[in-house]
């Protein structure tokens, strides 16, 4: 569940008073189920899957050096995701090598085709979840006024940024059936929105 | 897979002793005659004839559909090239103090000779002094060994305390009615490691030995080790596939026993088993 797609329009008081009783209702006998299903993977933020992503390129490549991160399956409203993928590139190899983290495991690690000569992230990049929460005062509106939602978000330094190639953002793509999409570029360092655009 | 960098650690700290790929261990090791525990027995693991299917899940799926659209703004940045750091990486100390340790050890050598002449000649000493002199550079001598064995305790530490995600494939056993020229092992989807079977190997292996066929890095995730075996009695091409999942920061051990191998079930009849090394193991740091 995306974060933006939960903020619906303004409804009746009694049709919202209704709605939070069936809530509750549903809320208490849900009481003893856990927060996931079972065999179900936990969201997890970005930054708790690079260890082990970065432990197996270590092993692929002693040079390797993380350059992109996406989320892999659909974000919640805490910018969490099952499942993420981690990119590092390695200049003596000339290879790209991309991980994908499920419940702390690698669940896939697939060598790309593609070349992507970019400069490393930088380390002190800020989490998933604090970056969603910098662009959702953005992509909310959009999303309210287009019916979008949140659906992808990734990191990486250069090609979004031209003020400051150098600096490592977040972008957010919002999309909608109605409207171009939305991207929001957040500064990875501060949480600040840097840019939005369209496209 | 990376194999190169341990192996050169392995001839730093066994001078002369790696160059061998063969380890004849079976009267040392297996017998227990050098190590005071017995070889551990292992999780036996099944050798499947086809590779096992995988889940397929897709990975980075909007930069790959945006490929050429990102590629395009990243070259647009590399006509702006930025300023970087181009200073060289400080070398770690602890690989500076090495010469320095070396050195020392060629000191204590020497000392060492001059001791044993002079132990040599004890019968010779006739006055209590002589013996007491003697004493005195016995426990000059102790001293020297206890500060060799810090120096090895450091060299420990450096090359095996720190242990990284490794995989160790050694090959036992030979069939009795099938000569077996070459294995093909394939990590994943790494390159193929071609080991031929020399006839000195191939004896080895009838008496008890052990083949190494592989040591080196692996990245901590379940993967598929594709062997080959290659000879005039084996059909083409003929392979095994055997599901791992190296522990991470851990040195994992994988056998394959060949003495149960038969043309007619393929490379699927070989024995294999796992198991991990027991030394106690630190995180590298990742």
């Amino acid at each position: 569940m995306q974060g933006c797609a939960r903020t619906p329009a303004r409804q009746p008081l009694a049709l919202r008073r209704l709605r939070r009783a069936g809530v509750t209702a549903f809320a208490s006998a849900l009481l003893f189920v856990p927060p996931t299903l079972a065999g179900e993977p936990a969201p997890f933020g970005a930054r708790a899957g690079l260890d082990i992503a970065a432990v197996s390129a270590l092993a692929w490549a002693p040079d390797a050096r993380l350059v992109y991160i996406e989320n892999d399956e659909a974000l919640d409203g805490q910018g969490a995701a099952a499942r993420w993928g981690y990119l590092f590139f390695s200049p003596h190899l000339d290879k790209a090598r991309a991980y994908s983290v499920r419940d702390g495991k690698i669940a896939v690690a697939d060598t790309l085709d593609m070349k992507l000569e970019t400069r490393p992230l930088a380390s002190d990049w800020i989490d998933s979840g604090v970056a969603l929460a910098a662009a959702e005062r953005v992509g909310r509106s959009f999303c309210q006024q287009h019916g979008g939602r949140l659906s992808t978000m990734f990191l990486m330094r250069g090609p979004f940024q031209d003020g400051d190639p150098d600096e490592t953002t977040w972008t957010f793509v919002y999309a909608s059936a109605n409207a171009p999409s939305l991207f929001v570029v957040v500064d990875a360092a501060q949480g600040k929105v840097r840019r939005t655009s369209r496209g | 897979m990376r194999t190169g960098f341990l192996q050169r650690r392995w001839f730093h700290v066994l001078p002369g002793g790696g160059c061998a790929a063969v380890l004849i261990l079976a009267a040392l090791v297996l017998a227990g005659a050098a190590a005071p525990e017995p070889a551990p027995e292992g999780t036996e693991i099944k050798v499947e004839r086809v590779p096992p299917v995988r889940e397929k899940l897709s990975t980075l799926r909007f930069l790959r559909e945006n490929r050429d659209f990102i590629r395009a703004r990243l070259d647009r940045l590399r006509e702006k090239p930025v300023g970087g750091d181009a200073s060289a990486p400080a070398i770690d100390p602890r690989f500076l103090a090495y010469q320095g340790l070396l050195a020392e050890v060629r000191v204590a050598q020497d000392t060492v000779a001059a001791v044993e002449d002079a132990r040599a000649r004890q019968h010779l000493l006739e006055s209590i002094t002589e013996l007491g002199d003697l004493e005195a550079r016995l426990g000059w001598m102790e001293r020297l060994v206890v500060e060799q064995r810090n120096r090895l305790m450091s060299l420990e530490s450096d090359f095996t305390g720190d242990q990284r995600t490794t995989l160790m494939i050694v090959v036992s056993g030979y069939p009795s009615d099938a000569a077996v020229e070459e294995l093909a092992i394939t990590i994943a989807d790494g390159d193929t490691l071609h080991v031929p079977l020399s006839a000195e190997q191939r004896e080895s292996l009838k008496r008890g030995g052990i083949l190494e066929a592989f040591h080196g890095f692996v990245e901590p995730r379940e993967q598929v080790v594709q062997v080959t075996i290659t000879g005039n009695s084996w059909p083409a091409g003929d392979s095994g596939f055997i599901t791992l999942g190296p522990a991470r920061d851990r040195l994992t051990f994988l056998k394959l026993d060949l003495s149960t191998i038969r043309p007619a079930r393929g490379a699927a009849s070989i024995r294999a088993t796992t198991w991990l090394h027991e030394g106690e193991s630190h995180s590298a740091g990742g």
